[in-house]
Formats: structure tokens, sequence, C-alpha cells
């Protein structure tokens, strides 16, 4: 469905500053029908390449094709395929949930009978129906959430593109608004991508997406990517980080990942992250404050896929400075 | 990036095209027309449903008019017009000035709407881009069409009284004049971040376009500099347009050299205004150019 062929974006600079590299020949190949997470630290590049694949940036380089139409030579059949939910709210909210879904309606072409049979389609799962004359502004989180839902829905999209749609909701909404989202797209086979820093919504979609300076680093199942992590994670709380993970490196060749207070190590030796843990309290008691051994969640296989990228990023940020100063 | 958005003709194609490599079928699409009729019922359903918008952008006008009007009758004595008071001279400056005002109000909901709101999602729409900007630009002329028509209400008790084609003449000039000015204010608020700069880009051009136009005072008897400036200002021609129908039948008018002179130019720069202004908005923030690897 989604095709992105060795995509680059770079933001030209300005005076003052160089020119950003927000997307770097990233190669990405969404398969029809896929629930797909995309995922990444802050200024990753997620939202750049949300733009492009909505039409609203033209690449630096490289093609997005989206059903099989380019979306810089054919954008108007693209767009035609693709529904958009953005993170700030894209309905007029001094306009009713009903004159808001007509609009958006009209845009698509979509009119008489055909848009009021979409209509009560969409009434059929939103608990917008006693709400329908009712202004947007006076819904809650949840529901214009689900007026924005229903309002790309109408034109039933073959590709639904999700930016953080669930930004804001309290955890019940959230649920809710996924739930939601999870039947209609088995219901309408849609393919959908959809951005989230929540890996809790991710452990049970199709693929999820990682990236990290503009790069793709990782595309696998949430189970691959788990697999990832053979074994478990070991997690310490030291008082001094440093000094540990010094300390662990020179006695046991053992590698830990400085992440805040907390010292993690993905790879024990032999697999045997309990047996590391005993050491670790023989040994170095007073630079431990607490310790945990868990089973790695998407949450720590990103973390650990992402760490590089971070441990780049702090060292230019830090080769900046210098410069500066 | 642009492209005719009328392809409308097209058969609905069930609401599932199945596709595996090949390009997906896509469904009908809004004509031009369809959209901007949307988007320009928007506009007005958003403006009527602020009583204090509504207030305000009718009260504002009729304030400066009856004030100013009041205070330099006496000391209004322009050459070639003895004997109008100055209440009927700037009858017709405000309303230019009402079509300036609802096209500034117009123009700061772009901002408003661009990347944080509404509009997100009819620029990802398979929409004409020139529909867009007619959909923000109708709804802006309708809304002032609307305010004008309270105003217009008053022209006879001045002794201002054109004909059935008079009307219909100044009805339509209102609205090319506002789409030129609605035009003009989404060229510069389209890449606008913030609503305060778009009142400091009023101030400094749409306003002084409005005071130098003959709305405030007669072009005759200005400095030569001034003569110029006013001259070269499009809102001249449109107040000259405006201005016209309330003294002439329509026949003679358009008998007239000098009125379609100042027709000619107003559409000109109108539709100089609105294209540029879809054009803008067809172009997509860009990356830069990088070498290939």
């Amino acid at each position: 469905m989604i095709r992105i062929e060795d995509l680059t974006h770079v933001y030209a600079g300005g005076r003052r500053q160089p020119a950003r590299t927000a997307v770097s020949d990233l190669t990405l190949h969404i398969p029809d029908g896929r629930f797909t997470i995309l995922s990444g630290p802050n200024g990753s590049g997620k939202s750049t390449l949300f733009r492009i694949l909505c039409g609203l940036a033209r690449p630096s380089r490289g093609r997005v094709f989206i059903g099989g139409h380019d979306i810089l030579r054919d954008s108007a059949a693209a767009r035609a395929l693709t529904g958009v939910v953005f993170q700030s709210p894209a309905v007029d909210k001094h306009l009713s949930v009903h004159e808001n879904l007509a609009i958006h309606a009209a845009l698509h072409g979509l009119r008489g009978a055909a848009f009021r049979s979409r209509l009560d389609e969409a009434m059929a799962w939103t608990d917008l129906s006693g709400r329908l004359g009712d202004r947007v502004e006076t819904l809650s989180g949840g529901l214009s959430r689900q007026v924005e839902l229903a309002k790309c829905l109408l034109t039933r999209p073959r590709l639904l593109l999700l930016d953080e749609p669930t930004t804001g909701l309290d955890p019940a909404s959230r649920r809710g608004f996924l739930n939601a989202l999870r039947s209609l797209r088995q219901d309408l086979g849609m393919t959908v991508l959809m951005t989230s820093h929540i890996f809790s919504e991710a452990e049970d979609v199709d693929s999820v997406a990682i990236m990290a300076n503009g790069r793709l680093l990782a595309h696998d199942s949430p189970q691959a990517l788990r697999e990832r992590l053979n074994g478990d994670v070991l997690v310490i709380d030291s008082p001094e980080p440093d000094t540990l993970a010094a300390k662990l490196k020179d006695d046991l060749g053992v590698t830990a990942m400085r992440h805040g207070d907390d010292l993690r190590i993905d790879e024990a030796p032999d697999n045997d992250a309990v047996a590391l843990l005993e050491r670790v309290l023989t040994d170095y008691r007073a630079l431990v404050r607490g310790i945990t051994v868990k089973r790695p969640a998407l949450e720590d296989v990103f973390v650990h896929v992402t760490a590089e990228a971070r441990a780049e990023v702090a060292l230019a940020a830090s080769d900046q400075q210098e410069n500066a100063a | 990036m642009t492209y005719a958005g009328n392809a409308s003709a097209r058969p609905s194609t069930g609401a599932m095209a199945s596709d595996d490599e090949g390009a997906t079928d896509v469904a009908p699409r809004a004509s031009l027309m369809a959209v901007a009729v949307a988007l320009a019922r928007r506009e007005f359903t958003r403006f009527i449903r602020q009583p204090h918008r509504v207030m305000g952008s009718i009260g504002q006008p009729l304030i400066f008019w009856v004030l100013l009007g009041a205070g330099l009758t006496p000391s209004f004595s322009a050459p070639g017009m003895e004997g109008m008071s100055y209440l009927e001279y700037f009858y017709p400056g405000v309303l230019m000035m009402m079509i300036l005002f609802a096209s500034v109000f117009a123009s700061i909901t772009i901002i408003e709407d661009r990347d944080q709101g509404f509009l997100q999602g009819v620029l990802v729409a398979p929409v004409s881009r020139l529909g867009i900007v007619m959909g923000k630009v109708g709804g802006a002329s309708l809304v002032a069409l609307f305010q004008a028509g309270i105003l217009l209400i008053a022209a006879p008790f001045i002794g201002l009284a054109p004909g059935i084609g008079g009307w219909i003449l100044l009805a339509l000039t209102l609205v090319v004049v506002s789409l030129g000015f609605t035009g003009l204010g989404f060229l510069f608020a389209w890449g606008m971040k913030s609503t305060a700069g778009f009142h400091a880009m009023m101030m400094v051009i749409m306003m002084p376009m409005w005071v130098l136009s003959g709305a405030f005072f007669p072009i005759a008897g200005v400095p030569g500099w001034l003569y110029w400036i006013m001259i070269l200002n499009p809102v001249t021609h449109g107040m000259t347009i405006l201005r016209a129908p309330f003294y002439d039948d329509p026949l003679t008018l358009l008998g007239t050299g000098d009125y379609l002179l100042a027709l000619a130019i107003v559409v000109a720069s109108v539709a100089l205004c609105l294209a540029l202004a879809a054009h803008r908005v067809g172009r997509r923030e860009a990356g830069i150019t990088v070498p290939g690897s």
C-alpha cells in the first residue's frame, strides 16, 4: 500500500542554522491491510515522514507510492485513497458534528443518499448519534476524536494515516478509540499507519517501524522485535551510574547503557540476567539502589534500538556546544 | 500540484476496489464549485454564529461613518464637489472599509486554520487548490455583502438612490472588490505563523491602501507624490467603480471610458491576487534539493 524508496528530506537552513536532514535514505514498504505503528524519539523524522505521506511536504529526493500512485506526480489519486487523522484537531469546533461531516463529504464528492448512508454507518460505531447537532467544542476529548475518525472514514479510505491520535486522551478514551480503530480496520480492510510513542498500543499490531535520526532502524512484527533482545533485561537503579557502568565493563566485560539514572544491560553473559543480578549485588551492593530483571517489552526494544542513535545526537550536541564556546 | 477538480462525472466504483500491485481505483471527486461552495458556506455559518463579530463588523464602520461624517462635514470642501456633505462623500468609502475588514477577518482565520486546525484536513483532501482559495474568498465576499447590505439601507436617507440596475451593479462591485481584498489577505496570511504578524501587515499595507484610495479624502488637490501613489493603488480604482453606481445608471457607466478603465484595472488586480493565492496554496513546503547518493 505504501512504498517509500530512498526518501530524503532536508530542511533548508537559515542564516544562523545549518540545513537539517530530517529523513535520510529511508526505504519502507507496507503491504496492503497491515496495521503498522511508526515510532521514534522526538526529532526522529516521524512527523516529516508523516507530512510527506499526506502530501503536505515535498521531499528532497526519493519516491513515495500510495496504492501504486506516485504522490508527487499523481497526488490527487493518492490523496483520494488516503484518510488522515492529525494530532491537532482538524474539525471546525464552531460547527456541529453533522456540519463537519457534511463538509468533509462535500470535499470528497460524496453527496445526497451516498453521504446519508455513510453517515448512518458512522453513527453505528461511534457514540455520536445523539450529538449530531451539537457543536464540536461542546464534546469531550474522546468524542471529538471520534468525530475526526468518523470524518476520515466517511470516504472509505484504503489507507488511514494517524499522527499520535490518542495524545491527550485519558486511558479509557484511548482504549475506546483504539478498539474502534482495530475493529473498523478489519471490517473495512484498511491499511493503517499510525505514529505513536505509546508502546502498549503497539503490542498487538502487525508491524512496528522504529525511526531515529531520519533513518529506519527496524521494521518488524512486535514478536520478532522482542526476540531481538534474547534473554531478559537487567535494569539497575544506581546513585552513581557512570562509576558502576565503568566497573561492570572493566570487571565483568558487560556493556551497560545509561538511560537516565538507570543502567540497562540488554545482553547478560550466557543470557542469564538472574545470575548477573546476583553477581552485581554481591560485588557492588553500595552502588545499587534498586535492581530488576524483566522480560523485554517493545519499549525495551525501542530503547535498545535507539540508544545508539541517541548517543550520536548527544555527541553532535556536545560538539556543537564546544564549537560555540 | 494543482489539477482540475472537475472529475465528478466519473462513476462511483463501489467503495472497495481490490488491488494488489496495480494502481488502486479512485473514488469520485468533488468539483471545483462543490468545494468552493462547501467551504464558503462554512465561512458564512461561522460568521453568523458569532454575534459579537456580526455586531462589531457592522458597528465599527457605522460609527466611523457617523462620527467622522458629522465631524468633518463643516470643513469639507473638495473642488468639484460643492454641495456634497462629507457624510455623503464618505459613504462609499465606508462600504469599502467594511469589505476590507471582512477580508481581514477571513484572512486571520486562515492562520488559525492552517497548521493546527480545520484546513489541515482540507489540504490533504483531493481537491483543487483554486477551490480552497475560492471557498475562503467566496465566503468572505458573502460576509462582506451581508454587512454592506445592512449599510446600504442607509443610502436613501442621504439622498443616494440608485435604481434597480444600480443596486445590482453595486452588489457585483462589492463582490469583485472583496474577492480581491481577501485574495490579497490570503497571500499574506498563508505563510504566517501568528495572527499578530498579520495585524502588522494589515496596518502597514491594507489599511493605507484603503486610506489612499479616495475613500477618506478626494484625490483632487493632494500633493504630487501622493497623487501618484493613489493612482497606482488598485483600491483607488475600486473606489471609482464603487462610487459611480450611486450617481449614474449602469448603462451610462458602461459607455464611459474612465469607468471601464477603472473596471479593467480592478478586474485584472483581483484576478492576479486570486491566481497568486492559488499558486501559493499549491506550493508544498519543500525540502532542499540534494544530490542523489
